[in-house]
């Protein structure tokens, strides 16, 4: 330890490590399941109060810093204006080490104040309690303290007026000849806490560890949301790109972070007086890959048409899911309750179809347990779940020859002496198969179906409209359905 | 210095890929060592037989034309794609003139968890047979793409050979010179499909084949 440990030092200067005995310290060998020691990491970035900022900005910029901070520790927590707070003794065997951790830290931070134009030097310290990290790190020491036996000499160079002290109280202790708390320690205690009241007694009890000091981790709310301001009006769609990568970094980061997944992505482009551009892209499986978002989007904008030049643009999701990584069961089967579960290699291409194209255009087929021919075989927009599918058609159908086109709406045929046209005269091949619904079913068919063929080789699926009870009449033939 | 076996200057030549050879030689070329051809059987023995890969090319394209839709063209593809779906894989379907039957093809073997339908705009079409043909998941387009040129079709068969999928093209008129690597015309007669191969690169012949129509079962 060095013997001048409060003269602000560099925060580029390793950290220092007080009186670490390796023997016995964070290095010691655990000995079964052990919780490790805590460690408490704490920052102090002055420059962020120093700087003229506007509140929403200044809060921001707390947010992005204990955001990525999360990339170190489960437990972060913002302590105003100006400081941090992260827990990294149970991440330290992960990490590989203080000076790992310390070197990422470094990593995460400089680009961040450096993006916002404010000097990169920050004051660090970490010890076994929060409240004494952070005096630390105020103090501007950049001290590494292991043990908590060691927290009273190093917090005992530290002068009085780097606590949290009402000024009155400050210059009580000026008065009294006490300026570092070394000078306290050796006053007893009880002593301290008459004349100096509890409240300052337990701040120091806290830094040393014999009283709880509770840290409010950061929660950050599930909703990300970034804008981003260019520099001049873009007209043309492909200068956009760099931006929404911009955009999509960001967002990457946060659902890293935070293991989660997007499933629904809201982009809007800002114009100048028109308005705004909406681009909203819903994801079949919730997604965290940045290349896929960029396919998706970069289809949409190139079909885009923008009506003005675009000033900001803005990303924003608020659907989230847990990450997983894709399963598989055991046999290497799909799980049964998902009939889409062995289209993940394709979803990438079908979300990218319906990206461009719309949802409605990319359609699944399904079949039904109906007799209605038109109710039996259904199709719909791909990822839309229906009540009730069956993988295979109603039993009466099996043996029963269907066609593969089936005409969204019969077609009447034409007739003439007799005789069916379609192209040319119609010749039945077979039938007839008598189709009959429910009398309570909502669309009530009675229907003989055949097997017809014209000239031109074409086998047609027609049927002959029974007359229903009400209606006296036939109502005539019908093309259904093409043999194709 | 020893003088080469003649033997084998010339099997070094006729194995040097700059060499230009007839369609049996070409046949020879493409078949794999243990007489293993490269194509996907077709499920019709006779059109097999007449093709230089022994079924449908893989990762190309094929042009099918028909002067009708519904004359039995897809009947010719129904064997590929239930081998395509029983082996997990999907297609996709691009434009058809209908919207397939589910309980049809159910009954025909086909698993319709795997058959995609996309019905893009028109001006979309082209670019949508595209991006599936250049994707390597998907195992099969079928498409029904209407106006086509050749310039269209060769910048298909480009996606389908970059993308190792096996793209069926559909539709009414013959391109002379098209890039595609098998075409084919489908006519309906009485009691079967009358094939005539119109081109397949890598040989000569332009068989005529007739496909039974219960031969589909």
């Amino acid at each position: 330890m060095s013997s001048k440990p409060f003269q602000n030092s560099l925060a580029l200067h390793p950290l220092r490590a007080v009186r670490v005995d390796k023997a016995r310290g964070p290095a010691r060998k655990h000995q079964g399941l052990r919780r490790p020691a805590p460690l408490w990491y704490a920052l102090w970035l002055p420059q962020l109060t120093q700087q003229p900022a506007i509140d929403g900005e200044q809060q921001a910029r707390l947010q992005q810093i204990a955001t990525s901070l999360g990339a170190l520790s489960a437990t972060v927590s913002i302590e105003r204006p100006d400081g941090f707070l992260f827990e990294v003794g149970s991440t330290l065997r992960y990490f590989g080490g203080i000076e790992k951790v310390r070197t990422r830290l470094h990593a995460l931070l400089e680009p961040l104040l450096h993006s916002w134009a404010l000097p990169r030097h920050f004051h660090e310290a970490a010890s076994p309690t929060p409240a004494a990290s952070l005096l630390l790190a105020r103090a501007a020491c950049n001290l590494l303290v292991y043990r908590k036996d060691n927290l009273r000499a190093a917090l005992g160079r530290l002068p009085l007026h780097t606590l949290a002290l009402p000024e009155r109280k400050k210059r009580q202790f000026h008065n009294s000849g006490l300026y570092i708390l070394r000078d306290i320690w050796r006053l007893p205690s009880h002593a301290v806490a008459q004349r100096f009241g509890h409240a300052f007694t337990k701040q120091l009890e806290q830094c040393l560890g014999h009283v709880a000091s509770p840290v409010q981790a950061y929660q950050s709310a599930a909703v990300f949301f970034s804008n981003l301001d260019c520099t001049y009006a873009i007209e043309n769609k492909q200068a956009l790109l760099p931006g929404v990568e911009t955009l999509l970094e960001r967002l990457c980061l946060f659902l890293h972070t935070r293991e989660l997944a997007a499933t629904h992505l809201h982009l809007a482009f800002v114009h100048e007086q028109q308005g705004r551009t909406e681009v909203e892209i819903m994801l079949r499986q919730a997604n965290r890959s940045h290349a896929h978002f960029q396919l998706l989007l970069e289809t949409r904008i190139n079909a885009l048409a923008l009506p003005a030049p675009v000033i900001a643009m803005q990303l924003q999701v608020t659907q989230f899911a847990p990450f997983a990584v894709h399963n598989r069961t055991l046999s290497g089967l799909p799980a049964p309750q998902d009939c889409h579960a062995d289209l993940n290699d394709l979803l990438p291409l079908l979300e990218q179809l319906q990206a461009r194209l719309g949802n409605p255009a990319v359609r699944s087929i399904h079949c039904q347990d109906e007799h209605c021919p038109e109710q039996a075989g259904l199709d719909r927009p791909f990822g839309e779940r229906l009540p009730a599918v069956a993988a295979q058609p109603a039993d009466a159908a099996k043996d029963e020859e269907r066609p593969y086109w089936l005409l969204a709406k019969p077609l009447p045929l034409r007739q003439e002496q007799g005789r069916l046209f379609y192209y040319s005269s119609l010749r039945l091949l077979s039938g007839p198969e008598r189709i009959e619904t429910h009398w309570w079913a909502p669309q009530e068919i009675q229907r003989d179906y055949y097997v017809a063929r014209n000239r031109q080789g074409m086998r047609l699926w027609i049927f002959h409209e029974r007359p229903s009870p009400n209606q006296h009449e036939a109502r005539g033939w019908f093309l259904h359905g093409v043999f194709a | 210095m020893q003088t080469p076996d003649p033997d084998h200057r010339l099997r070094s030549l006729l194995d040097s890929p700059n060499l230009w050879r007839g369609s049996e030689h070409y046949l020879a070329a493409t078949t794999q060592a243990g007489g293993h051809f490269p194509g996907l059987p077709t499920g019709f023995a006779a059109l097999d037989t007449s093709l230089p890969w022994r079924g449908w090319p893989a990762n190309a394209l094929v042009e099918i034309i028909t002067p009708l839709w519904g004359t039995g063209e897809l009947q010719l593809v129904l064997p590929l794609l239930r081998r395509i779906s029983m082996a997990g894989k999907s297609a996709l379907w691009f434009s058809p003139p209908c919207i397939p039957y589910a309980p049809a093809l159910a009954n025909a073997g086909v698993d319709i968890a795997r058959m995609i339908i996309v019905t893009p705009p028109p001006p979309q079409v082209l670019w949508g047979i595209e991006k599936a043909l250049q994707n390597k998941a998907c195992a099969l387009v079928l498409a029904w793409p209407g106006h086509l040129s050749g310039k269209h079709i060769r910048r298909l068969q480009l996606a389908a050979s970059t993308g190792q999928t096996l793209g069926i093209l559909f539709h009414h008129r013959n391109i002379r010179h098209s890039a595609s690597v098998l075409r084919l015309r489908a006519e309906a007669e009485e009691d079967a499909l009358a094939l005539t191969v119109l081109k397949a690169r890598g040989s000569y012949r332009h068989d005529r084949i007739r496909v039974p129509w219960s031969s589909h079962e």
